[in-house]
């Protein structure tokens, strides 16, 4: 990989008027060398971007640390840019900027590779043969529920249980542990910024068991935890918390929240879709019941996820979906199930995918979440920074800080123009792609008092230089929709 | 609104962002000055693909070859729009737009276009006349021109600029035709634009289901009026079930144009056709006329509004089964009886009138429940 480095030009280039002219010749300089990256000072080290972030839009301008400080060596984003191949292309005319990476990440080519060769070398079903191709499929499979266990530090392999997606995962706890532990009057904490895949399956399986839906609101458009303690009550039999908040940005004390759930004796569902991607998450530090991820968000394929579950709680838990795979003996009339995982995970897996996820985690942990982390959290404050510098903008969640971490994605809105128009303009005049919309947050829009919002949301392979193109564009945007007006 | 297509590489549009989508020549010229250096270079340089063995990418030339494909196709789609089939005012807006080559002044002149929209009526802002499927919010209103009445006339709002100026093409192109002619207006027209305005039907494409909306609307004016025998300027209501179909026929059979909607109605309902027409309306207005009845009993209201709505709410599952529909309603009531009561109170008020109803298959009602002080000054 090292090698390629040396050779690949940067996809982005460093200041927009560059940029704009001269996409295609910025590609063909195929052969600029390593060395000369540094000559250009508005490529940023991977060391402190100081706080005193230039407003102008000229990149050049943006103050780096002190020379001493300054190791002219390329960002996380600069270096990992040439693994992911979807990110070279020109969209509408312009450079792809990829900034809706809260929605799905793109994949590295180790990952696609491994993808190919598992139906190329060892495609067989999994568990099941005892032929070569079938043990080689198993154990490619297996091994990648060790990887899962490992990259979220599960005590036990056991307690990885496959699904198709996180939602999968949240509505399986829902429909078996929920269905057979929840009684009428009992009662499931929510925050009203979670998901709709954290609300809807606690809203039907409530419906089926009589239990009662809490929902935590909002103070200075983060979760009140104050609010939150005291929903708490006996009857408070499950909390479901996100991690990080797709809207907000804002990041929740897990374990504090379990410390206070577990003191009243509730079990904790943590929905980690937007935080096991960016940071390192460990399970058994947090002492979550249940946590949920994707694979799609974390450079993975789709198709695939994963439940992480105490090995004791799973194995108290009945079936959620019937089938081959789950069962030890069937009969005509009955059956007996199979232990955790495995009773969880009926019919053929999606064995190339979870192997997608575990060469995944490969990528990353060869990069190293604590990296990832801290360049995605100089990332979030300058994309936090330059965008309040946007006239007329509000940005939801809190503003970045010492002892406030924020995710690197902001949730924004213009005045008097709606998003929609934004994320449409971005796109087609920009080659900017955002998301806009609720971003499957209806009852925080609500609470936040809006229909709709744009939302740019980054991964360590984006750039500070994208977020300049980024912000240059939305500036451009806007003047386009207050003039025409 | 929904995303235009991305799904064609912007290949031919990289040396300048000019949007030909007529012309199909722009395309090798284009990558021709592009690829200036030597083709090999942009996608399969070994330089850039060092970790990776030549056989797991695309080549080039194949890259180049789907691109040609998509580009023969699109030309081809757009040659098999029948522009006869266009109102002569939809014809003039997509001359305007073609003369524009540049796609920010295309947008700029959505824009005007949208500016010149008069505003809606609040009180056409509800859920019967909401485009589904946009992200912004979308409404339509469709009724017989006053003074013509065969000629169907729309208003439209949306809170989005793009979608307002995508939505005033739509209301100014097809103001003042036929039903039949605006029922038959095919969506393709779109591209014509330029706008890469995408035609997958789904659930989020918002210009689609606004276009099929005002096609539907449009068509139940017709029906009402044929079935009346009168003209009468009225406002667009519930379709019966011949009409339903009647509907599906003049557009051609296209059952999923509003999600969901369509086809099990009718396919539950066929049996109810070949009942005499009159006879049909009285069964199905029952419950209308029933809900109507006991409102105004128990409310004595200035105003009392109700509309059928089950047509929108067919696809679910809470519907399935109840075979007449009347199953959704609009409620609008204004009365001194809600003075002083909260929102809650006056909803329960409504549905304790109408419980009988609420047993017998009615399903769920979208309620305006005001004061008349309230009404007047809201």
């Amino acid at each position: 990989m090292a090698a390629s480095l040396c050779h690949f030009p940067p996809a982005v280039s460093s200041s927009s008027s560059l940029f704009v002219g001269s996409k295609s010749r910025s590609l063909l300089l195929a052969v600029s060398p390593f060395k000369h990256f540094p000559s250009k000072s508005s490529i940023s080290a991977s060391l402190p971007w100081t706080r005193s972030y230039a407003v102008s839009n000229d990149a050049a301008a943006f103050s780096v640390a002190s020379p001493s400080d300054l190791r002219e060596s390329p960002s996380l984003g600069e270096i990992t840019r040439p693994d992911f191949p979807i990110l070279r292309q020109v969209v509408n005319g312009f450079n792809l900027v990829y900034f809706d990476n809260a929605a799905t990440s793109q994949k590295p080519s180790s990952v696609i590779k491994a993808l190919s060769e598992y139906y190329e070398l060892y495609n067989s079903n999994v568990h099941r043969g005892v032929h070569y191709l079938s043990a080689k499929a198993t154990d490619a499979y297996e091994e990648a529920r060790n990887k899962v266990a490992n990259f979220v530090n599960a005590a036990d392999r056991r307690e990885i249980i496959f699904t198709r997606n996180a939602t999968e995962a949240i509505n399986l706890v829902a429909y078996s542990w929920g269905a057979l532990n929840l009684r009428p009057g009992d009662e499931i904490v929510l925050t009203i910024a979670e998901h709709h895949s954290s609300i809807v399956p606690w809203q039907i399986v409530a419906k089926k068991t009589g239990a009662v839906l809490k929902y935590v609101e909002l103070t200075k458009e983060v979760p009140d935890l104050d609010q939150f303690k005291g929903l708490l009550s006996k009857n408070t039999k499950l909390v479901v918390a996100h991690h990080v908040s797709n809207v907000l940005g804002s990041v929740l004390p897990i374990d504090e929240i379990v410390d206070w759930s577990h003191k009243v004796g509730a079990k904790v569902l943590v929905d980690a879709c937007q935080s096991v991607p960016h940071m390192v998450v460990d399970v058994q530090k947090l002492n979550v019941d249940f946590l949920v991820a994707s694979s799609h968000k974390m450079c993975g394929p789709t198709g695939a996820g994963f439940l992480y579950g105490k090995i004791n709680l799973l194995s108290s838990m009945p079936p959620f979906l019937g089938g081959g795979e789950m069962i030890t003996d069937v009969f005509q009339d009955y059956s007996t199930y199979a232990e955790p995982p495995s009773r969880f995970e009926a019919g053929t897996p999606a064995i190339a995918e979870a192997i997608g996820l575990g060469a995944a985690i490969d990528y990353l942990s060869s990069i190293g979440m604590e990296k990832i982390h801290n360049y995605e959290k100089k990332l979030s404050e300058y994309l936090y920074y330059q965008l309040s510098s946007v006239p007329n903008i509000h940005i939801y969640g809190p503003a970045p800080s010492d002892t406030v971490h924020r995710a690197a994605l902001c949730a924004f809105n213009v005045d008097n123009i709606h998003p929609t128009d934004i994320a449409t303009f971005l796109d087609e005049q920009h080659g900017v792609a955002v998301r806009s919309g609720h971003h499957c947050a209806q009852p925080l829009h609500r609470a936040l008092g809006v229909n709709a919002s744009a939302r740019a949301s980054l991964y360590f392979y984006n750039t500070k230089e994208e977020v300049d193109t980024f912000i240059q564009a939305l500036k451009d945007t806007i003047e386009f929709f207050t003039t025409a007006a | 609104m929904a995303s235009s297509s991305i799904s064609s590489f912007a290949l031919r549009r990289v040396a300048s962002p000019k949007l030909l989508p007529n012309s199909s020549s722009s395309f090798p010229s284009n990558a021709s000055s592009f690829l200036c250096l030597s083709r090999s270079l942009l996608f399969s340089s070994p330089i850039s693909f060092q970790s990776l063995p030549r056989s797991s990418l695309i080549p080039l030339r194949a890259q180049q070859q789907q691109q040609q494909q998509q580009q023969r196709q699109h030309d081809q789609d757009l040659e098999s729009v029948d522009a006869s089939l266009l109102p002569p005012k939809l014809r003039d807006i997509i001359a305007l737009f073609q003369s524009v080559p540049e796609p920010k002044a295309k947008y700029q002149q959505l824009l005007h276009y949208g500016a010149r929209l008069p505003p809606l009526d609040p009180a056409f802002k509800t859920d019967a006349h909401r485009v589904r499927g946009c992200v912004s919010q979308v409404w339509v209103r469709a009724f017989a021109d006053p003074d013509d009445p065969t000629a169907v006339r729309f208003e439209a709002d949306s809170d989005s600029a793009l979608t307002k100026g995508l939505a005033a093409l739509l209301v100014f192109g097809l103001s003042g035709s036929p039903a039949t002619v605006i029922a038959r207006v095919p969506p393709d027209f779109v591209q014509l634009l330029g706008l890469r305005q995408s035609l997958t039907p789904s659930r989020n494409n918002g210009f689609l289901n606004m276009l099929k909306l005002m096609q539907q609307k449009a068509v139940q004016l017709y029906i009402e009026s044929a079935e009346t025998g009168e003209s009468k300027p009225v406002e667009s209501k519930t379709a019966s079930t011949t009409s339903k179909e009647e509907k599906n026929s003049i557009l051609g059979g296209e059952a999923e144009e509003v999600p969901g909607e369509s086809a099990s109605r009718v396919n539950g309902n066929s049996n109810l056709a070949d009942k005499d027409e009159t006879s049909e309306r009285d069964d199905i207005g029952g419950r209308k006329k029933r809900i109507v009845e006991r409102l105004q009993q128990g409310l004595s209201p200035s105003e009392l509004e109700v509309e059928d709505v089950s047509y929108l709410h067919a696809g679910h599952a809470g519907v399935r089964g109840s075979t007449d529909g009347e199953t959704h309603f609009n409620v609008r009531v204004i009365t001194k009886e809600f003075e002083g009561k909260s929102l809650v109170k006056r909803h329960r008020l409504i549905y304790d009138l109408l419980q009988e109803e609420l047993q017998s298959g009615l399903h769920a009602l979208s309620i305006d429940a005001k004061t008349p002080s309230e009404a007047h000054s809201g």
